[in-house]
């Protein structure tokens, strides 16, 4: 975050709002009204069976006078233009609309709810048919919203989410680092979590006797780390660069005047001595690469030298293995987090004299090989030496209270605890969360001393089903079917992990214990607060990081026949900018639509090189307003989305289309059929143009009726390649970028594209929307949803969209703050 | 090396320095985290297979044997007199599916006999190697299915040889046609992924204490939490409570097994040793030490990659490997090519002597290991995978006929020959890659 943040306010002037989030019209005090549905009250609730609500004009009871002339509209409309397919049993897509209209049943808004999505974004009735004019879609779908709406108004379904739900691996580390002021590596502590419904904290239910084990192992070693407690010798780490980063330029993070090489932010376990190895990257002779002449190598303690070496080729050997074997340094340090560099001094800045443009990258041994040494691997052993555990941050944290006597110390220990565990369990404690630490506290402590005390007791924390899960409890009494608010303490830990994706903080769950959180004016302040802290940085890394596929960039790799020019540098750029670009709509607090029109974006030496955009130095990302002619600006034209939805030979429209549908416009197609015939490789020449290719496949009407939806919308982004630049010619053809929108709408390239979907705003900030959700509430979003997206749509509308005008909405709406019981 | 009495100097075993200092006999040592049903003290037959890679073929007139048996050793393999009893010789094996001839295909076929589809970019395509297929079989009650292991520490991505992009050089085990399984050759590394930290038996013992009790109370407090719940909540902690012993369970069995057969000392290694050779042997311990503990039952080793350009001071050969074997029949080259081939015949004659100095259950480790030792490539001069240099060693609880050579007067695929390793292992199999049949030639024909 903190990169984020410096790198918007060196880089950026802002256009948008500075971030002062009010909300604006927000009609009711939601809060304010959901108390009303506390359990106490539960006898005027909603019961499933009690009520029926109605869609249409045929039933009995009507909602309101002009419903009753509303669902007139909507029958006529439906009769009109729906029941040519979808008026028996053996509809299309299942769907029967003759009879979900005459029947009165509460059980069909979910049908209503999809027949919605397709007319708000035009799928249906499909282009060729009679269509409705705008106006009359226009005003059916909002007829039938405002019914939809209203019946959730009074009868609220706000769902619910999982009771116990363990933290994720993100969670786990950002809540070890604001528990203990430690920053660990999580995904080497733990397993991968699995990913559904696009993110990875929906299906967190499971506690395998695999990652129990893993837990248990975790929790020790970080609570070592963390106190600084004595190991039985010295021990190691090892880090590895990967083999495609290019090292002849600057890395972010070292001193100015040097190049390659790497940062390790390393967590020193104790004060003492460590021995560093560095060891150089080598090609498939084992000859040091690119080593021609005196390289200089420092390694760098918080950017402090504490040692350099020479470097050179050996004299009249083609040998190379004693020419890194010398790297090695002994250094004293502090316990706790240093960063550690190790990199080389510059050489001059002489231009390469080749014919060719040179590439950027710089790695593969026969077709662009390093030009100067790079860094292999560095390894820290030790301590050696070691001198106790010094004063790390963690131990700071941690020990708020210090025993000044033997006799003092199951008070300080009790201190201690009583804050850790408030912490850790992010609610208030009682003498039965304190036993059993309590225990492991005396136990170790008479065998080793007070800070082997605290280590163990920790230790048991970490592994405290209280820690490990995020649990939400029905409350006393509740029947299954009721609908509760749930309590300031869930609460808290919900926008915590909402927002900041770990644990609240003591001002948020003390707030929360007092009770606080249901005032609306304290809970907008609060996440006012919790957006401006760095840790929101989370919604980018985390939220930002699955919606978009960003996560996806490190297992794509291009052709390298192909596309010489690639290395992770580029990679890590690409990423980079969407996430800025993100990050900056977020922070400034700019509408939303800006993630698709914006006429800037950031770039840096590596990217903009890539983009031909001239100009732009060094390795520090910046803002840079774009010129309409440099085909950048939105999301739609990031190299990192274009290169995630390509194969790694070319583009794919198809892929590019399906995403488009399903993360920006929201109507994803259905997965294939089970019987989709296979395509043959062969029947289809490679040489013809990627659109003759698709259109041949589309011919099989098997294929046609999902393809002829997504392969209009990826063919307007054909302009630019499998790794995002731009081109007017694909091999022998010139670029076609004609492409369309399931509406029907027709245009070419991504200028029209944009265009097209920013036309009808609600689809774009109504999908965003909709992931937000997921991701906050941590399941799938429902069709008993809707109603209550729809309204954080309608209600940011009049604040054009502006990012936190959709926080806010999440935050106070019914599926947010309320659940049903079970 | 690793396994130290405590008498030993530690910090002086850590150097990597103790080239000289033999394991300790180490009857019926029985690991952690096993079940007695699965660990080799159980009444056994052949359960393990090794194999371990030499680059670039070698000098083939000071590597063949004269005569039908070992009795009398050719110059390159007269480090295996102490075990000549325990190893086979074949002559006359050769990969076809290697060709083109290259030092990526040497590599990368000598393990799967499949054909590499020759590119640089990341569309690789091979074949799932040998070693992987004995994984999913003989691997799965073990900690870890296979282990990969090698001398380098390099990552090279690109373009290595001729067209073919570095994986295949890499990457020794393939567990599918697009995935290479990485190797390690960290001795750090390697360790921690067998052992954890290790320490001595007191250490390790006090570790699962500290390891119990933690999940001790991990049960007490989902107990606890469950009676806070709802009754279909408390269904789904009741699955927890069912990991949290499923655990214990492990845990206690490691304990028990531990008390019975106390283990030696486990001292992990901190970086890697200078010397080749030591390097080499600690890398073969850490196999030695896979196998007593039935961590796993399947390793392959390279002891060094194809194009290595290592040089060998340590016998006497300053001179890189690689542009050694491009010898152009210059005779002083051939006999540098021939020393270092018999350098590695060496270090693998120290590992089958350790294996047959280590007693288990009803024999050694040795009798209960088929060990296949080798190279892809047989001339490197002009690189071709014909008359390969290969050795087969242990299996005597497989009736392995050891101390002969084998000479196939028309040239045998080499896929013969992993296929029948497979099947003495008790992996039943028709065919592998372009296998033609079996070597029954190996072992003893069964006795009725």
């Amino acid at each position: 975050m903190t990169r984020a943040i410096s790198d918007l306010h060196r880089g950026s002037t802002p256009t948008c709002y500075h971030l002062r989030i009010t909300l604006v019209a927000r009609p009711t005090t939601l809060a304010a009204s959901m108390n009303s549905w506390n359990p106490v009250s539960r006898s005027r609730q909603y019961r499933p069976h009690s009520l029926r609500w109605f869609l249409v004009a045929f039933l009995p009871v009507t909602l309101l006078a002009h419903s009753t002339h509303a669902a007139d509209d909507v029958n006529t409309f439906v009769s009109t233009y729906c029941f040519d397919c979808h008026s028996d049993a053996t509809s299309e897509g299942h769907l029967n609309l003759q009879s979900l209209s005459t029947q009165q049943s509460t059980t069909h808004g979910g049908a209503w709810e999809k027949v919605i999505r397709k007319l708000r974004s035009r799928q249906m009735p499909p282009v060729g048919s009679l269509r409705p004019s705008d106006v009359e879609y226009d005003s059916v779908t909002g007829d039938l919203e405002q019914q939809l709406d209203q019946h959730f108004a009074a009868h609220p379904v706000p769902g619910r989410t999982d009771s116990i739900r363990r933290l994720t691996r993100m969670e786990y580390q950002n809540a070890i680092r604001d528990l203990l002021g430690l920053q660990i590596d999580a995904t080497a502590l733990l397993p991968a979590d699995e990913s559904s419904h696009g993110f990875d904290n929906i299906t967190v239910g499971e506690l395998s006797p695999t990652l129990l084990n893993r837990y248990v192992s975790a929790a020790q070693k970080i609570a070592r780390l963390a106190v600084g407690g004595t190991s039985r010798e010295p021990s190691g780490d090892t880090f590895r660069i990967r083999p495609d980063i290019t090292q002849e330029d600057h890395v972010p993070g070292l001193p100015l005047g040097t190049r390659g090489g790497t940062l390790i932010p390393y967590n020193f376990p104790q004060d003492g001595e460590y021995d560093v190895q560095v060891l150089l990257s080598r090609d498939r002779n084992e000859h040091v690469e690119g080593l021609s002449g005196k390289h200089e190598l420092i390694v760098l303690l918080d950017r402090l030298e504490v040692g350099r070496f020479t470097v050179q080729p050996p004299k009249d050997s083609k040998d190379h293995s004693l020419v890194d074997a010398d790297l090695k340094l002994k250094l004293k340090t502090t316990a706790g987090e240093h960063q550690l560099g190790v990199t080389f001094v510059r050489k001059s800045d002489s231009i390469l004299e080749t014919v060719r443009q040179p590439y950027q990258a710089r790695f593969n041994m026969h077709r662009h090989p390093r030009t100067s040494p790079a860094v292999f691997q560095v390894s820290v052993i030790g301590p050696f030496d070691a001198e106790g555990p010094g004063n790390s941050l963690s131990r700071q944290r941690l020990f708020v209270s210090v025993p000044a006597t033997a006799e003092n110390e199951d008070t300080a220990a009790q201190e201690i605890l009583n804050t850790l565990l408030r912490r850790a369990y992010r609610r208030p404690i009682d003498a039965a969360d304190r036993a059993q630490p309590l225990q492991f506290f005396k136990n170790a402590r008479d065998e080793a001393g007070f800070d082997a005390g605290i280590e163990a007791a920790l230790a048991s924390v970490l592994v405290n089903p209280n820690f490990l899960f995020r649990i939400e409890r029905d409350p006393a009494g509740a029947k299954a079917g009721d609908v509760y608010r749930i309590s300031d303490v869930e609460l808290a830990s919900r926008l915590s992990f909402f927002l900041w994706n770990s644990i609240p903080d003591d001002e948020l769950l003390s707030l929360a214990e007092q009770k606080m959180l249901g005032d609306p004016n304290v809970l907008d302040q609060q996440v006012t607060r919790m957006l401006l802290d760095p840790r929101s940085e989370s919604l980018v890394s985390n939220f930002a990081d699955q919606w978009l596929y960003l996560r996806n960039l490190d297992t794509v790799f291009p052709d390298m026949r192909l596309f010489p020019d690639f290395d992770d540098n580029l990679r890590q750029a690409m990423r980079r900018e969407t996430e800025l670009l993100f990050a900056n709509i977020l922070q400034q607090d700019c509408s939303v639509l800006e993630l698709l029109s914006a006429d800037y974006t950031f770039l840096n030496e590596r990217l903009a090189k890539h983009y031909g955009i001239p100009h732009i130095y060094g390795d520090r990302f910046r803002r840079v307003n774009l010129d309409p002619a440099s085909h950048r600006g939105g999301l739609l034209r990031h190299a990192s989305i274009l290169t995630v939805t390509s194969y790694a030979t070319r583009t794919s429209p198809v892929i590019r289309g399906h995403w488009i549908l399903k993360n920006i416009v929201g109507s994803p197609p259905p997965p294939p059929p089970d019987n989709v015939p296979a395509l043959k490789d062969n029947t289809v020449l490679d040489s013809l143009p990627i659109r003759e290719r698709l259109a041949q496949h589309r011919a099989d009407p098997n294929c046609a009726g999902c393809h002829n939806l997504m392969d209009p919308v990826g063919f307007s982004l054909e302009n630019f390649d499998a790794i995002g630049r731009w081109r007017e010619r694909d091999a022998d053809h010139l670029v076609d970028a004609l492409g369309g929108l399931p509406d029907g709408s027709e245009f070419t390239g991504v200028d029209g594209l944009e265009e097209g979907l920013l036309q009808r705003p609600e689809l774009f900030v109504g999908t965003l929307t909709d992931k937000l959700m997921t991701y906050a509430l941590g399941r799938g979003v429902e069709t008993h949803d809707a109603p209550a997206i729809r309204k954080i749509v309608r209600d940011a509308r009049s604040t054009d969209y502006r990012f936190s005008s959709l926080i806010q909405g999440i935050v106070h709406s019914i599926p947010f703050q309320m659940r049903t019981a079970e | 090396m690793i396994i130290t009495r405590k008498s030993l100097p530690r910090r002086t075993l850590l150097k990597g320095l103790g080239a000289a200092i033999a394991l300790p006999l180490l009857d019926a040592m029985v690991p952690a985290m096993t079940t007695a049903a699965c660990t080799v003290a159980s009444p056994t037959k052949l359960r393990r297979l090794s194999y371990i890679y030499m680059p670039m073929g070698c000098d083939i007139s000071r590597w063949t044997l004269p005569g039908d048996d070992l009795s009398e050793l050719s110059a390159t393999l007269s480090p295996l007199a102490p075990v000549r009893q325990h190893v086979t010789a074949i002559s006359n094996i050769e990969n076809r599916n290697a060709y083109p001839g290259t030092h990526a295909t040497s590599n990368c076929s000598f393990l799967s006999c499949a054909t590499a589809k020759r590119t640089e970019s990341t569309d690789y395509y091979l074949g799932t190697t040998v070693d992987q297929i004995a994984a999913r079989h003989i691997g799965q009650q073990t900690q870890l299915p296979s282990l990969e292991l090698s001398m380098d520490l390099m990552a090279t991505v690109g373009q290595c040889d001729n067209g073919y992009a570095c994986v295949y050089q890499n990457n020794l085990s393939w567990s599918s046609p697009t995935t290479p399984l990485p190797s390690e050759a960290h001795p750090r590394i390697v360790f921690e992924t067998l052992f954890g930290e290790g320490g001595s038996s007191a250490d390790r013992q006090a570790a699962l204490k500290k390891r119990a009790s933690l999940l001790d109370s991990v049960g007490d407090e989902i107990t606890r939490l469950q009676n806070t719940l709802g009754a279909s909540d408390r269904e789904k902690v009741n699955e927890y409570l069912n990991s949290v012993r499923e655990v214990e369970r492990r845990i206690q069995q490691a304990e028990s097994n531990a008390k019975e057969n106390p283990l030696p000392d486990l001292d992990r290694p901190l970086g890697v040793p200078d010397a080749y050779a030591d390097h080499a042997r600690l890398m073969f311990d850490l196999q030695l030490l896979a196998f007593q503990g039935d961590i796993t039952r399947v390793t392959t080793f390279q002891l060094a990659r194809e194009t290595s350009n290592r040089t060998y001071p340590e016998i006497g050969v300053a001179d890189p490997h690689h542009p050694l074997t491009h010898h152009g029949n210059d005779p002083e080259k051939i006999a540098k090519v021939a020393k270092i081939n018999q350098f590695h015949v060496s270090l693998f004659a120290d590992f089958l002597q350790r294996l047959q100095q280590t007693k288990e259950a009803d024999g050694t480790l040795l009798d209960h290991s088929l060990l296949l030792y080798g190279s892809g490539m047989g001339d490197p001069n002009v690189h071709d995978h014909q008359n390969l240099p290969i050795l087969v060693a242990g299996g005597a609880a497989g009736n392995m006929r050891g101390g002969q050579h084998i000479r196939f007067g028309q040239p045998a695929p080499m896929a013969n020959l992993h296929l029948t390793l497979l099947n003495k292992v008790g992996i039943d199999l028709d065919s592998f890659a372009d296998s033609s049949g079996q070597m029954d030639e190996l072992f003893e024909p069964l006795s009725i």
